[in-house]
């Protein structure tokens, strides 16, 4: 019973992630095929990009400033004050940067896109599509895709920017620091980093690989279950809320894998 | 012997000159006579089999859907040896108890399911096997309606009309809009004053009747209908009952339509298929209907 159970389970799941990649592998491949939907790609840039700029910025700041806080602490023991801006600088732009925005867009968008897909099945909006000689996945999909992996990065660009001018809003005025000297260490560690191709920062590449991944991840899983919903509104609700849970752990167990990966191709 | 006497032996003599050779010459004759029955015979039989081929071809081009022998399951069988046909121009009414896989009949026709056995064809041509872009193309030849109306939330009313336009025509944006204002008269709707609504400010009716006018939109020669009338006032549901038939006299559309609305069912059917115990129980036109004595027809068509 127990074994049957756990078999069952086990199909599902297969069926599941079979599914996934499937629509994950259209959903791109679309990216290249007439008719391409680009005033919908439009619009999702702006629903997901400038849409998520508010919730981005207050998230970036406010991490910022609490990081200087944080971090001048321990800096204040060894006499390192001077070094917070490249404190800031480095972990805003490898780690957090790219996974606040992540966790924030998963948040906002991936359920939003979650609700709307779902709300579109239960209403038979997608077998509408269907009926009308539309592939849903070339519609919908597509352009939300799109839209997330060209938006996430960006939005991790101004959160990085956001986040080490928090920090140094700080370091001005609670540990009394120049901007200049801030400034210059935030500089001295990006280029401590390394380049890539020589003049690319190592920093900077893997500031920009991890958003892009994370916005492809945000935006499939989030039409996955907004497709696949079933059972009414409280199917709606149910997918919401799994996008959100899924793409969230997604996103914080790629990063450690991402990291591993991009360490031993760019940091020697 | 008068002259009218010889005349019309004259005519007799041409009418059959053999007749003459075969007192000249009996045996002959005789041989001739068999040859040209086997030829006539021949003739006819050809003539026959043609005539027959003819009508075959013409009863099978008619046929615009075909649904033969359909099995479909999923966990449990849901449509067990379904078969029916509509021929062009008719309105086929599908009526059954809830639960009996009636909109999936529909789904069959749109083939946005595929039978676990059985053909469907549509214009002879079976959509069974066919690609999922394949099956899109199929799909351009049909218009559905469905039960909650199925208009984009996000579109205003032309848009959603103008919808399948946009997507499968190279129609300019002013031909567009002239198609548009057409189907949403057609449907009695007043284009200026809907045109620019969004689906969330109409009411149940009026959102049934977008939605055929975006089904009639590529002038399709299929129309299919889920549930047209329910939820519907009985003012509104006369009104869309009478639109299907306004289609089916007017452009002579092929139209299948779900129904629990017996009574609508009645004015609008060319034939009904009554789907009990996963087959079809009865089909065949209203009037066969009620003159039935099968004792589940009379149970279900009840005080009708």
């Amino acid at each position: 019973m127990i074994l049957e159970r756990f078999n069952d389970a086990a199909k599902r799941t297969v069926y599941s992630l079979q599914d996934f990649f499937v629509l994950a592998g259209k959903a791109v491949g679309f990216i290249f095929v007439k008719p391409f939907y680009a005033s919908d790609a439009v619009q999702q840039m702006d629903a997901i990009g400038v849409g998520s700029l508010g919730i981005v910025l207050l998230t970036g700041f406010f991490t910022g400033m609490v990081l200087a806080l944080q971090s001048s602490v321990q800096l204040k023991t060894f006499g390192a004050t001077d070094y917070i801006g490249s404190l800031i600088s480095g972990s805003m732009i490898r780690e957090l940067g790219p996974v606040l925005a992540g966790l924030m867009v998963a948040g906002r968008v991936g359920s939003g896109i979650a609700a709307q897909l779902g709300s579109m099945r239960v209403t038979e909006q997608i077998d509408a599509l269907n009926t009308l000689g539309t592939d849903p996945i070339k519609k919908l999909v597509t352009p939300r895709v799109l839209a997330a992996l060209i938006m996430l990065p960006v939005l991790t660009v101004i959160n990085d920017f956001i986040g080490i001018l928090g920090g140094n809003v700080i370091a001005s005025f609670y540990l009394g620091k120049p901007s200049s000297l801030y400034w210059k260490t935030v500089f001295e560690q990006i280029l401590n980093g390394g380049f890539t191709l020589r003049f690319i920062p190592n920093d900077f590449i893997q500031g920009l690989i991890k958003p892009f991944v994370f916005g492809g991840i945000i935006s499939l899983v989030a039409c996955f279950y907004g497709l696949n919903t079933t059972g009414g509104t409280e199917g709606v609700g149910v997918s919401t809320t799994r996008t959100v849970v899924t793409a969230s752990i997604m996103i914080l167990v790629t990063d450690y894998f991402l990291t591993q990966i991009i360490l031993a191709i760019f940091q020697q | 012997m008068t002259d009218a006497d010889d005349r019309r032996k004259q005519q007799e003599e041409r009418r059959h000159p053999s007749e003459k050779d075969e007192t000249a010459m009996p045996r002959r004759a005789h041989d001739s006579s068999r040859v040209r029955a086997a030829i006539r015979s021949e003739l006819e039989e050809v003539a026959e089999q043609t005539e027959h081929r003819a009508t075959r071809e013409r009863v099978a081009a008619n046929r615009v859907i075909s649904l033969e022998s359909i099995y479909l399951a999923f966990d449990e069988p849901i449509l067990e040896n379904v078969s029916f046909d509509a021929c062009e121009g008719e309105t086929i009414v599908v009526v059954g108890e809830s639960g009996t896989g009636k909109s999936t009949i529909l789904k069959l026709i749109l083939r946005l399911l595929v039978p676990d056995q059985g053909r469907v064809s549509i214009d002879g041509e079976e959509i069974t096997h066919l690609t999922f872009d394949d099956a899109l193309k199929v799909r351009q030849k049909m218009g559905m309606v469905f039960q909650g109306a199925a208009l984009f939330d996000s579109m205003t009313v032309y848009e959603n009309v103008a919808y399948p336009l946009r997507e499968h025509t190279t129609l300019t944006e002013d031909e567009i809009e002239a198609r548009v204002r057409e189907k949403l008269d057609f449907v009695d709707l007043e284009a200026d004053r809907v045109i620019d609504q969004l689906p969330s400010e109409l009411s149940g009716g009026m959102k049934k009747r977008v939605g055929i006018a975006r089904g009639l939109a590529n002038n399709p020669e299929i129309m299919l209908y889920d549930e047209p009338t329910s939820g519907l006032d009985p003012l509104t549901t006369a009104t869309i009952t009478y639109l299907i038939i306004k289609l089916q006299r007017e452009l002579g559309v092929t139209s299948v339509v779900v129904s629990h609305d017996i009574r609508s069912a009645f004015r609008m059917a060319s034939k009904i298929a009554l789907l009990a115990n996963k087959r079809i129980g009865f089909f065949g036109s209203p009037e066969e209907m009620t003159g039935s004595d099968d004792p589940y027809l009379r149970e279900f068509l009840g005080g009708f």
